[in-house]
Order: structure tokens, then C-alpha cells, then sequence
């Protein structure tokens, strides 16, 4: 629809990215630096020798990036890992994507995975059948899982205008209890364990892998194509985004904002569900208290970093897939705490929420990219 | 929120040990150029984190022995959620881990799949044991479950707590309704009814009744154990014995604020807290030790893939010292309390 | 104060707002500044209060150059500014908000709300600008908010009073008050600049009118000049202020409204007891003073609203009941009072705004894709046959200047067959070429057969395109007349009664 627009928009925002990634990179140069060892033991000697200070910094912060990028894309095998790892993130950050172009700010994605998780993990570990079918049972379990409860939120809006961000946010807490009361009831523990875990999922109902990667991450790729299709290029995505712009002249247009409403926070939990899916049926989790992890909130962030495009929230998942592995081998191989990678991460959408300090810190000419969608969340 | 302590605490960090070498010049390596420098021990925690002031942190300390007693290397990775497990242990795997630790039974699948694909590393588990229905150990050559009696201990603490209480009222909080917890939940209750029968006292649990009790569901949000915690002491409890990781320490703060007393667990609180003015005493597991065994079983190539379990015998688990209540407890509660843990031992006496 | 403008000019980019302008305020006039929406009046005005940098050119007040960094500075230099949208805070009342950024205090910490409310009592008793300042701003008819804001002004100590189109948010009582203040602030030595596109209103007010178009003063005229002179100035081209239009063909009755009852959101009726017919090929203008019930009247005629009783039938049929979606489909069309409130969507492109209640038709779509071809070409044609001055058809539709922006709402609504259209306040704030051409379309569509009901606050729209007019006054239809009767007769009407003394505030 927007090709032009966007193609023009789309640089000045990726450049905006870019900037805040690298200072992000900066930031965290430092801070490894001075959380290292062998650095710090040369500042006393810092004025006396400051080239010990400096080899030492060059050594701890190379050793750490390169750590984190051969951790990430290093081998087939590095690879493989930040493909499975972004798959779940791109698949959740997908479906705040997806609300946030209907005006709505879905902070439920945590809760619509565990729900998913929670009835797709039975159906994985419970059921019986034949491999394929139990596979397409468990997925469309997780995905009517993750839309039933994307849904509760969306009729709540629609038909009773309660805000989105609470009722989500509430749903969280009550999926979080959900899935601890079923893990405490013998139906969902392993026989003979009182722990609070289930039986995996069965092999029949995982994805089959190629090269060590799930094929789940194919589906992650193909839902993006699919949710950028409807909302570009279908009339579906035309009423969606109007009643996310503007839901007066929608309205006044005769489109149904409850409907609307409804509708987009279905297809949202529905791909929290396919994130759900992504752990459950492609790593072969059991479901766990914690087995989604912080999966749910992170999307948040792959979504606004992605600027609530498909492809963005591709990139920005991909993104954030690769720190969290490169993250690992940066922990494991040169000892440089975990927490940086959350940092680093943190400043990036900290500087890409505030595009103005980017674009004065680079001197990059103010064409205004991409700051309404981020700063408009809220209220709406 | 722990997030942001992680990382005020590297920041912190950071600067600390900037003014600590300002002043110690001379810093110099330990050991750690020993003869097994070629042997590399690693360790993957759950989601709680190494810094949970729990078992996570308890299990790194005996990593860290290891590598101080034995000159050997050493990596680590936390995790963050679930589905992170596999990819962190393959990670070690790669960095060429002679031994791996995993930390919770959370972490059982993952560690199982990883000892199966590479035979020739050993692996550990804390807190947890892979067994069949009968209890039959089912666990590959090369991994080792550890797992711990603290109903043992435990049920000396209640013992202890029964002998204490000034109000007939003891209570027990847990983090989440699962065996690694109420057994301490357990066997802290069997203590209490012990001193009930040997006394005629009629000293209450409150918080666990032997299938059902307080939970945070929760075991990092130190709020909820502080609610939790009020909630006993408002019910009558001076004593109580939080058995929930570092929301645990919710509860000794409600504790502290009402001026009663309480029981650690997993480590001795005294040292671990800073609650030990108000520590009775606390009921030790000692993954450290197990921990280290293990490592060292593995360098001295003697491992085996027998179930450990820690008790009172092995010193496995213990009741820590009584450090500020030395003088308060009665000299007849303590000899009292060491009979009974020699039945323990003697298995006189069984307590779960 | 003298205040002079030399060669002031500013620079986007490549694109020139405004080039060389050169005016001159004398003490205690008032200077009309008369152009088109985007012709660059704004720009110049936000060099003047420290908005902008100008690129070139000085400001002089009385004789010395000065500069203003901010509007601070400017205030500081005896400038003052009522903006378009007003800067008042609603929750605070009058005087607090006059108060605001100058806030005097006692004893170090209490605000003096009493001394701010005597200033305000002093400055609209000597100005005449009748306010009450304990009020709260948000329980404030628009048009005493803006008696607010020159209060405001005032209470800095302005000495040349900047009105950017002041009027286009007021009735035409409220504007005829405000005319009257700005004569009682001249006539005590304050200097106006009154920025409009109105030409009935530079004539009524002002001293000196100075016309810009595309950033250049193009002339300067004195208040005898015509109409149609000023049109042509501010255009650039002979403009038709008057629609040539056949008398009416009147056929049969398309849309019948009786016993007609609405209930706003806070329960207050409304709309009391309305019925109305209007024929093919006729236009029914409703005048009235704004908040008579007209805008629910016309949600409910779209289905925005569902009546509490009464019956809306076109060609028979009541769609009272229908919502927006069926009635749209049913044949009506729609140009709503507020276009980027209710017309289009400002975010999105024009091309997507001109099919924004067009998206499901089969031109348009097939099954649930998108025809983005066709719908490439509605815009393509849109744009040419309503001369929709726009950078292409990709820009967003917010970045289009007021008159274009009703243009894709106006062709959107007349590029499928229209039985009936209703359209409120089809040409507020649009500029005059503008204006005419919509008013054109709209005698057009009345010439095709459709049944037309405007709605207007503005009785020289109501007369321009009417071929009955409909009085509104608290929610009833008081008297259907002819556009033969003078303006005065029905200004009585929507006074609502014979008792012209009354006052509103």
C-alpha cells in the first residue's frame, strides 16, 4: 500500500537503529571493561602505564564481542541455536506487532503463551497419535490456546472498553497461576514425580529438524510473511490499521472498531500460541513454571524495535535471538556476566525510543523517523 | 526489578574493586595454576540466578572450592527461562567442559539428553535424581544425581522451634507446592509433633499441615513472603521458617519488624543473610560439598553415577550453630536435640 | 509600537514559506494578514513570536532590530500570540491559567490566586472581554477561551496582539463579540494583526489588509476594496464567490425523517421531536448556531448514533437502526463537520484515504486481497478531477494543507452513487479556491438527482447552496424558510426567539 512512504521512512529508521545499537555496543564496551579483572588491576598503575590499561580493556572487550558473535553465528551449530532462539521471540513479538497496528498496546504476550503452552503441552505429552497429525493437533492446540486468551482481552475492549494494557497484564498473572495449579494436579506431573513439571511432548508431536534446526522456524518466517500479507495487503489489515490510526473516521467509514478490536487480539494471542509452539513443540520443553521464560515481555521489546513492522520485528527478534546465544558463549568462554547482554540490549531500545538524542549524538539530520509509533503506544 | 540489581551490582562491582586494589597493590594469582589446570568444572543455573542467596549460589560455592582446591579451570552460564537449558549446556559442552552442573530439577530433561550425546564428560545434577517407579537409579554411567535428606535437619529445627516458642505457635512458609520444598516443610512439622509427644506440649504448625500450606508461588518476589510472613506472625507464629530461595528473606523481614525469630534454610543464615540476629539456627543443605565431591570424582577419574543423597551421617545436610542464641537455647534443648540426631543417624528414628 | 518587518524570509530545505516580506504595524491598527491555508501567514507569525529562526531579514520594534530566540523573548518585547488551537490548561480556571508561567507568589511558596484574579477582572473590565475568572476553562464555550487567551496576552503587557485565525473556531455571534474586542483593543493603543482567509471579516475589521500568497506579500488593499478584488489577490486568478445554480428540480421524497429523538452521551436530549423531508435533486440547508443538536442530528442520519425514537427512511426504507456500514451501503454518503477527526485517517496515505469507506467493494477488493492496481488508479483519477494539490499519492493525508484534505474526503464520497448526501460544515477552514470548487461539486451531485442536506454555521454557505433552509434552535427545527429572506430574519431564528438583547457567554 505504503511502498513509498515506507521505503523513505524505512532508512532514516534504520539508521536510527543502527546508531543506537552501536552506542548501545559502546556503552557496553565500557562497562565490560570495567567489570573486568585484569583491567581493573592496571588502573592503579594508570597514569604510570596506561598502555597496560588499554591492552588489557582491548583484550577483555574483543575477547567478549568476539565471544558473542562467534557464539551466535560462528558455526552451523551457532546458528542453528540463534535461529531456534529468535523463532519464539519473532513469533510473540509478531503478535504485539500485530495489535499495536490496531491502536493496541498487548502487554499480554507472556500470558497467551502460557495458556497456549499450557493446553499444546498436554496435547503434546498426553495424547496419542499418529506423528504428523498429533504435531497438527498440538500446534492448532497452542494457537486456539494462545487466541483464546489474546481474545478475552479483545472482547473485554471491545464490548466493555476495558484498556488493553490492564486486562493484559492481569491475564498474565492469572495464565501464570493457571499453569502452576495444573502442575500441581497429577494430569499434568510426571508419574511418580511430585515436581512441578509434565512429561515431555512426545516425538510424534514435535517438529521434525534439518540440520539441527526445528522446521517450527520456518512457520516463525512464514507467519511474518503471512501478517505482513494481511496487514499491507488485505482488507482485514486496511480496517485494522485505520481503526488503529484513527478509530473515528473508521468508525465513520462503517468499520466496527469492536469487531476490529476483537479480531486483532485473537490473531495476536494466536501468535503467541505459535511462539508457545516454538518452545514446546520445537525444542520439546515440558512445561514448566518458568517455561516461557521472559519469552512474552521480551516480544514487547522485538516489536517496538522492530517499529511494529513484519519485518522489522523479523530483524529485531533475529537481533535479539543472536545477543541471548552470543550472550551464552560470551558468559561461558570469557566469564563477562550475562546481565550485558540485557544491558546492551536495554540501551538499544532506549535509544530507539529516543530517536532525537540519536540523531543529535550522530548528528544525523532530523527527518523524524519513526517516533510517533513508539511514543503513541500508551494512551490510545 | 532483577534485572536492574544485576546490573547496578556489576556496575557496583566495577567500582568496588577499583578502590580495593587502590589499596592492596599487590594482588598476585592463588592456585589456580594447580595440576589440573587441563580439567575444566562448569555449571548452569536456572532461572533463579547465581546470586539467589540459595541453591543456585550454594552449588557455585562448591564449583569454587573445587577450583581453589584443586587448581582446575571453571566456566558458568545462567539461565534465563526454560527453553534456554539445552542451548547453555551444548554452550559448555563446546567450551570444552570436562564436568557440567546443572542446578534443579528444572534442568533434568536437558542434562539427560546432554550426558547421553556426549559419554565422555560427566555430569551432575542438584537436586534431583533420574529414578523409575521403584526408585531404581535409571541415570546413564556419567551423571550423577545429588539430592539431599533435609527432612533430617529439618526435623531437628522443628525440634528445636517446638522448644523455643513462647507462643505454642511455629510457623513454615514454602515457594511453591513441590517435594525439594516441603520436605523441609515436612520434616520441620514430624521435629514439632516429636516435642509435643516427649513433652505434653501443644505446640501448632502453622503454614503446612503435612499436604497443603502457605506458598508464595514465587521465589524471587521477596513481597510475597513478607505477606506471607506477617500473616503467621499475625496468627500467633514467633517463629518461622521460610522455605522459599531469596523471597524466603520477605519473611525473615517481616520477622525482624515484629521482633520474632526465624529459621534459614539450604545455607546458614547467619552467614549468608543479614538477618542473623533474629537465626535460631538454619537448616544447611550442603550442595557445596556434594558439589565438590563430585568435581573432585571426576578429576580423580572415580566417578560413578550413584545416587547421592546428603544426611545427617555424611553431613550432607545439617543444623547450623546457634551463633547469637548459644546462651538461650536450654543446655537440656541441645543434648536433647544431639540424641536425636544420633537416632537419626543410628535410623532410630525415621523422620519422613 | 511601532513593529516592522524587513525582507524577513525563511527556508525549508529547498522550499521558500515565505520570501523577502516586508510590513509595517502602525500603533493601534489593525492589520489584516489575508492569504489561502499554506500560503505562508503561519510561518511568518512563528518568526515573529520566536518560534522559527528566521533565514533572513530583521524585525524592528520601534526603530531598534530585534531578535527573539524564544517566544519568551518575544513576550519579553510586548508581542503576544492567540494561537489557533488555544495553549490553556482545562482543569484550571481562568485566572490560573492567565497566571500560568508568570505565577506570582507569596511569601515564598503560596501562589497569589487573588491577585492574578484581580488582574483578570481588571483587564476584561477595560477591554470589555467579559469572562468570569474563577471559571474552569474546560466548562468555557470556545469562544470566552479564547477571551482567555488575549487576557492572557494582555496580562504580559502585549502591545501588538498576533490572532491567528481566530474566527475559524467561532460562531457568528462569537465572531461578531470578538470583532467588537478587537475594535475596543485597537481604539486603547493595541496593535492587531488578524490573520484570516475570510474576506467578509478583514472587510468588517480591519485598517489595513495586506494579502501574502506563497510566501510574498503580494499587495496591500484598504477595506473599501471588493470581495472579488481581495479573492483574486489572495487566489491569483478571478475567483467566483457566488454558485451559478439552476433552480431546483424537485422529484420525489429520498429521504423522510419524523419524530426524529437523540440523547447525547450525557443525557441530555438533544434532538426533540425533528421531521423533515428532503426530495431528489434539492438541497436542505440546516442553519443554526453550533451546539443546536446539529451534529447529532447528523450522526444520527449516518447511523453514528441510534436515535431514541423516530424514523429515518430513505426511498422508504428506515435505516435509523442500521449503523454507519449499512447506511454507506444503502446510498449515503457523508462529509463529516471534522475531516481529521471523523473524515480521514491522517496517517495514512491519500491514496488509501480516498477508498477509506470503499476498501470492501468489489472494485476495489477481490475476496479479502486488496486491488492495489485499481485502487492506485481511483487515486490517480480522484486527484486529477478534484485538482487535490498533493506531492503524490503516497504522502500521508496529514500532510496535506485543510482545503485539500476535505477534497479526498469530498471526492471519496462522490466517487460512488449517491443517493442521499449529508455533509456538515463542508468547508470549515478551507481556503477560498477551495471552497469554491466543493461548492460546485456539491450543486453537481444536487444536479445528478441526489437528495443533499448541509449542515453550516456559516449562513453564507447555507445561502450559497440551499434551496430550503431549516432553522435549528435547542434541538428543534424553528422554521423552514426560502434563501429568499433576509440574512436578519434568520439569524432571529437561530437566536431562537423574536428577543434579540440577549446575550450568550
Amino acid at each position: 500500500m505504503s511502498s513509498l512512504r515506507m521505503t523513505a521512512g524505512w532508512w532514516a529508521s534504520a539508521k536510527v537503529t543502527l546508531a543506537a545499537f552501536a552506542i548501545a555496543l559502546l556503552i557496553g564496551a565500557v562497562l565490560i571493561a570495567f567489570s573486568d579483572e585484569d583491567v581493573v588491576e592496571t588502573l592503579p598503575n594508570l597514569f604510570t602505564y596506561p598502555g597496560d590499561f588499554f591492552v588489557a580493556a582491548a583484550d577483555a572487550i574483543g575477547s567478549s564481542y568476539w565471544a558473542m558473535l562467534k557464539g551466535s553465528l560462528g558455526s552451523w551449530h551457532a546458528i542453528a541455536s540463534t535461529l531456534e532462539r529468535s523463532a519464539p521471540l519473532i513469533c510473540a513479538g509478531l503478535g504485539v506487532t500485530f495489535a499495536f497496528r490496531a491502536g493496541l498496546f498487548n502487554i499480554g504476550a507472556q500470558g497467551q503463551m502460557t495458556i497456549a503452552a499450557l493446553i499444546g503441552g498436554y496435547v503434546a505429552f498426553a495424547w496419542q497419535l499418529p506423528a504428523g497429525l498429533h504435531l497438527l493437533c498440538a500446534l492448532v492446540a497452542c494457537l486456539i490456546g494462545g487466541a483464546l486468551w489474546g481474545g478475552v482481552a479483545g472482547v473485554l475492549k471491545a464490548q466493555a472498553g476495558a484498556h488493553e494494557v490492564i486486562t493484559t497484564i492481569m491475564l498474565n498473572y492469572v495464565a501464570a497461576s493457571v499453569l502452576l495449579y495444573a502442575l500441581s494436579k497429577d494430569a499434568f506431573q510426571r508419574p511418580g514425580s511430585d515436581n512441578a513439571l509434565s512429561p515431555q511432548p512426545l516425538d510424534t508431536a514435535r517438529f521434525p529438524s534439518i540440520g539441527g534446526v526445528h522446521l517450527g522456524v520456518l512457520l516463525a518466517l512464514l507467519a511474518a510473511v503471512l501478517v505482513w500479507w494481511v496487514l499491507d495487503r488485505s482488507t482485514l489489515g486496511f480496517e485494522l490499521r485505520a481503526v488503529g490510526a484513527n478509530p473515528n473516521a473508521a468508525r465513520t467509514a462503517g468499520m466496527s472498531t469492536t469487531v476490529v478490536y476483537t479480531v486483532a487480539m485473537v490473531i495476536a494471542g494466536a501468535l503467541a500460541g505459535l511462539a508457545a509452539a516454538m518452545n514446546v513443540l520445537g525444542e520439546g520443553n515440558a512445561l514448566s513454571p518458568t517455561l516461557v521464560g521472559s519469552i512474552g515481555f521480551d516480544a514487547i521489546t522485538v516489536a517496538l524495535l522492530g517499529r511494529a513492522s513484519p519485518v522489522g520485528t523479523v530483524l529485531a527478534g533475529l537481533l535479539f535471538g543472536a545477543m541471548s546465544v552470543g550472550g551464552v558463549a560470551m558468559q561461558a568462554s570469557v566469564g563477562t556476566p550475562k546481565e550485558l547482554t540485557a544491558v546492551i540490549q536495554a540501551l538499544i531500545v532506549l535509544f530507539v525510543a529516543a530517536p532525537t538524542f540519536v540523531k543529535a549524538l550522530m548528528r544525523f539530520k532530523d527527518q523524524g523517523g519513526g517516533t510517533t509509533l513508539l511514543a503513541k503506544g500508551w494512551g490510545a | 526489578m532483577r534485572r536492574i540489581t544485576k546490573i547496578s551490582a556489576v556496575l557496583s562491582a566495577g567500582l568496588f574493586s577499583l578502590a580495593a586494589t587502590a589499596c592492596t597493590s599487590d594482588g598476585g594469582d592463588t592456585a589456580s595454576e594447580g595440576e589440573n589446570s587441563d580439567f575444566k568444572a562448569c555449571m548452569v543455573s536456572d532461572s533463579g540466578g547465581f546470586d539467589d542467596k540459595s541453591f543456585n549460589e550454594t552449588s557455585l560455592a562448591g564449583q569454587d572450592a573445587a577450583e581453589e582446591d584443586l587448581g582446575i579451570e571453571t566456566a558458568t552460564v545462567e539461565s534465563a527461562g526454560d527453553s534456554e537449558y539445552a542451548n547453555n549446556i551444548a554452550q559448555l559442552v563446546e567450551q570444552g567442559c570436562d564436568h557440567i552442573t546443572t542446578v534443579g530439577f528444572l534442568l533434568g530433561d536437558a542434562t539427560l539428553a546432554s550426558a547421553q550425546e556426549n559419554t565422555d564428560l560427566s555430569y551432575a545434577i542438584v537436586d534431583f535424581a533420574y529414578a523409575d517407579d521403584q526408585g531404581n537409579n535409571t541415570a546413564p554411567d556419567n551423571l550423577k544425581g545429588l539430592t539431599y535428606a533435609t527432612d533430617q535437619p529439618a526435623f531437628l529445627a522443628g525440634y528445636l522451634a517446638a522448644g523455643m516458642t513462647e507462643s505454642d505457635k511455629v510457623g513454615t512458609l514454602g515457594g511453591q507446592n513441590i517435594p525439594t520444598v516441603t520436605i523441609f516443610m515436612e520434616g520441620f512439622r514430624r521435629g514439632v509433633d516429636q516435642y509435643n509427644q516427649d513433652n505434653g506440649t501443644k505446640v501448632q504448625v502453622l503454614g503446612w499441615n503435612g499436604k497443603s500450606g502457605s506458598f508464595t508461588d514465587d521465589f524471587e518476589d521477596k513481597t510475597k513472603a513478607q505477606a506471607i510472613g506477617e500473616q503467621l506472625i499475625g496468627q500467633g507464629a514467633d517463629i518461622i521458617m521460610p522455605v522459599a530461595g531469596p523471597s524466603g528473606l520477605g519473611a525473615l523481614q517481616a520477622a525482624k519488624d515484629a521482633g520474632v525469630k526465624g529459621i534459614w534454610v539450604d545455607s546458614d543464615g547467619y552467614e549468608s543473610t543479614e538477618f542473623g540476629d533474629i537465626l535460631l539456627t538454619s537448616v544447611v543443605k550442603g550442595m557445596d560439598v556434594s558439589v565438590e565431591q563430585a568435581i573432585t570424582d571426576s578429576v580423580n577419574d572415580e566417578y560413578d553415577n550413584e545416587i547421592y543423597l546428603g544426611t545427617l551421617e555424611n553431613e550432607g545436610v545439617g543444623l547450623a550453630d546457634y551463633h547469637d542464641f548459644e546462651d538461650q537455647v536450654p543446655d537440656e534443648l541441645k543434648d536433647k536435640i544431639d540424641e536425636l540426631r544420633q537416632q537419626i543417624i543410628d535410623g532410630e528414628l525415621t523422620t519422613s | 509600537m511601532k513593529l516592522e518587518i524587513r525582507g524577513l524570509t525563511k527556508r525549508f530545505g529547498d522550499f521558500v514559506a515565505n520570501d523577502h516580506i516586508d510590513l509595517t504595524i502602525e500603533p493601534g491598527e489593525i492589520h489584516c494578514l489575508l492569504g489561502e491555508n499554506g500560503a505562508g501567514k503561519s510561518t511568518l507569525m512563528n518568526m515573529l513570536y520566536g518560534l522559527l529562526d528566521p533565514s533572513e531579514g530583521e524585525v524592528l520594534i520601534d526603530e531598534v532590530p530585534r531578535s527573539f530566540a524564544t517566544p519568551g523573548d518575544a513576550i519579553a518585547a510586548g508581542i503576544g500570540m492567540v494561537h489557533q488551537h488555544f495553549m490553556l490548561v482545562p482543569v484550571f480556571t481562568v485566572a490560573e491559567n492567565v497566571m500560568l508561567g508568570d505565577e506570582s507568589v507569596r511569601g515564598g511558596v503560596f501562589l497569589n490566586r487573588g491577585q492574578a484574579t484581580e488582574r483578570v477582572r481588571a483587564l476584561s473590565q477595560q477591554y470589555g472581554l467579559k469572562v468570569d475568572p474563577e471559571a474552569l476553562v474546560e466548562h468555557l464555550p470556545v469562544g470566552v477561551q479564547q477571551r482567555v487567551e488575549i487576557i492572557k496576552a494582555l496580562s504580559h503587557n502585549a502591545k501588538v496582539l498576533i490572532l491567528d485565525e481566530p474566527t475559524a473556531v467561532l460562531t457568528p455571534q462569537e465572531i461578531e463579540e470578538l470583532m467588537q474586542i478587537m475594535r475596543e483593543l485597537r481604539d486603547q493603543g493595541t496593535s492587531i494583526i488578524f490573520i484570516t482567509h475570510k474576506l467578509r471579516e478583514v472587510k468588517a475589521v480591519g485598517d489595513r489588509i495586506s494579502v501574502i500568497r506563497r510566501g510574498r506579500v503580494v499587495g496591500t488593499a484598504d477595506p473599501s476594496t471588493s470581495e472579488a478584488e481581495l479573492a483574486e489577490m489572495m487566489v491569483g486568478r478571478s475567483v467566483k464567490l457566488v454558485v451559478d445554480k439552476e433552480p431546483s428540480t424537485r422529484r420525489d421524497t429520498v429521504l423522510q425523517v419524523e419524530h426524529l429523538t437523540v440523547t447525547d452521551p450525557r443525557g441530555h436530549q438533544v434532538v426533540k421531536d425533528i421531521g423533515f423531508e428532503v426530495r431528489a435533486g434539492e438541497v436542505l440547508g440546516v442553519a443554526g448556531v453550533q451546539g443546536n443538536g446539529q451534529t447529532e442530528l447528523v450522526k444520527a442520519l449516518i447511523g453514528l448514533i441510534r436515535p431514541d425514537t423516530g424514523v429515518i427512511s430513505l426511498d422508504g426504507n428506515d435505516i435509523s437502526g442500521h449503523g454507519p456500514r449499512r447506511s454507506l451501503e444503502a446510498g449515503v454518503g457523508y462529509i463529516p463537520e471534522d475531516r481529521s477527526h471523523d473524515g480521514n485517517v491522517g496517517s495514512f496515505s491519500v491514496r488509501e484515504n480516498l477508498i477509506l469507506d470503499l476498501y470492501r467493494d468489489d472494485r476495489f477488493a477481490r475476496g479479502m486481497a486488496l486491488r492495489l492496481d485499481d485502487i492506485a488508479t481511483n487515486a490517480q483519477e480522484r486527484i486529477e478531477e478534484f485538482d487535490i494539490r498533493t506531492e503524490s499519492d503516497q504522502t500521508p493525508v496529514s500532510a496535506l494543507s485543510g482545503g485539500n484534505q476535505q477534497k479526498v474526503v469530498v471526492a471519496r464520497e462522490f466517487s460512488r452513487p449517491l443517493k442521499l448526501l449529508v455533509a456538515s460544515q463542508p468547508t470549515r477552514g478551507v481556503d477560498v479556491g477551495s471552497i469554491e470548487f466543493i461548492h460546485r461539486r456539491i450543486i453537481a451531485e444536487r444536479d445528478r438527482g441526489t437528495a443533499v442536506v448541509i449542515v453550516s454555521t456559516e449562513l453564507d454557505e447555507i445561502y450559497a447552496l440551499s434551496d430550503r433552509i431549516a432553522v435549528m434552535y435547542d434541538g428543534r427545527i424553528v422554521g423552514t424558510v426560502t434563501p429568499d429572506i433576509p440574512r436578519e430574519q434568520i439569524g432571529l431564528l437561530m437566536a431562537g426567539a423574536t428577543d434579540t438583547g440577549e446575550e450568550r457567554v
